[in-house]
């Protein structure tokens, strides 16, 4: 089902935001921590936060699986109205 | 011709499982490129970062390239929703702050030439990560442009709906390329 106009500008506004609190906070933690290790564990696990972030939201990641089923049965498929045959 | 020699044609193969799957495989073969840059600046220098990088401009770019993402995003809902009109002014805001970007990346390379020149370890990697990012943001502003330019004289999408989708999705990707870069040049130590 759809989403309303509304509903989808809200979720970009809400991963916007998130996704700017934790810009803020990786510059925030790279100053105050010195531990190298740590500090690259830290800004590691926020990139990939983000990326997710950006990658579900944004780009629409859970729509492929959708996609990717189609295209698998569709190639495992002998239905002939599938595959266009008609007799 | 005959029925015997007519093509199969596969019906759950439709033209937007194709565009979605094709672009996704570009996409993660494009991104296995940028982690192999990234890589590099650990096998070349490891993770100390010169203090002379331009702290403020990198979080300044960050956050314009993230704006740009909800307004790429917001294109595509407009598009989506039949919003023509919201749509356009989406895609040109999209690429307004993608040129900021590309301006404020030429600026960080006139100050990095003085600090770091590209015969440096680290000018070395600062040029090469920042010069191919740039290039993916230059191809993403003239990927919108065109589609923009489809959809500039018309009041509703019609069948550009993919061609906003498809633009969109490539400048997130580059932002994603961002979200890793920035953290790698700018804040290890």
């Amino acid at each position: 089902m759809h989403k309303s106009i509304q509903e989808t500008l809200k979720t970009g506004w809400i991963v916007i935001g998130i996704l700017a609190v934790m810009t803020v906070a990786e510059f925030i933690v790279a100053i105050a921590v010195d531990d190298k290790a740590i500090l690259f564990a830290l800004l590691l696990i926020a990139g990939l936060a983000k990326a997710w972030l950006i990658i579900q939201y944004f780009m629409h990641f859970g729509q492929l699986w959708e996609h990717i089923s189609d295209a698998w049965f569709g190639m495992l498929s002998d239905d002939p109205e599938a595959d266009g045959e008609e007799d | 011709m005959t029925h015997e020699h007519a093509p199969r044609v596969n019906h759950r193969f439709d033209p937007l499982t194709i565009n979605r799957l094709g672009l996704w495989l570009f996409l993660v073969s494009d991104a296995s490129f940028f982690i192999a840059l990234l890589s590099s600046r650990f096998f070349v220098v490891g993770t100390s970062t010169p203090e002379e990088v331009a702290q403020v401009l990198g979080l300044s770019l960050t956050i314009l390239l993230l704006l740009s993402s909800l307004t790429a995003y917001r294109a595509e809902a407009a598009a989506e929703h039949g919003d023509v009109h919201g749509a356009k002014r989406m895609l040109l805001a999209t690429m307004a702050m993608g040129i900021i970007f590309v301006f404020g990346v030429g600026f960080e390379w006139h100050e990095a030439f003085k600090h770091f020149p590209p015969s440096t370890a680290f000018g070395t990697v600062l040029f090469t990560l920042t010069g191919v990012h740039v290039t993916h943001v230059l191809t993403g502003v003239l990927t919108l442009g065109f589609v923009y330019f489809r959809v500039r004289n018309t009041d509703s999408i019609g069948d550009n709906q993919w061609a906003v989708e498809g633009a969109v999705k490539w400048w997130h990707f580059v932002d994603v390329a961002w979200v890793f870069i920035y953290p790698t040049l700018y804040l290890l130590k």
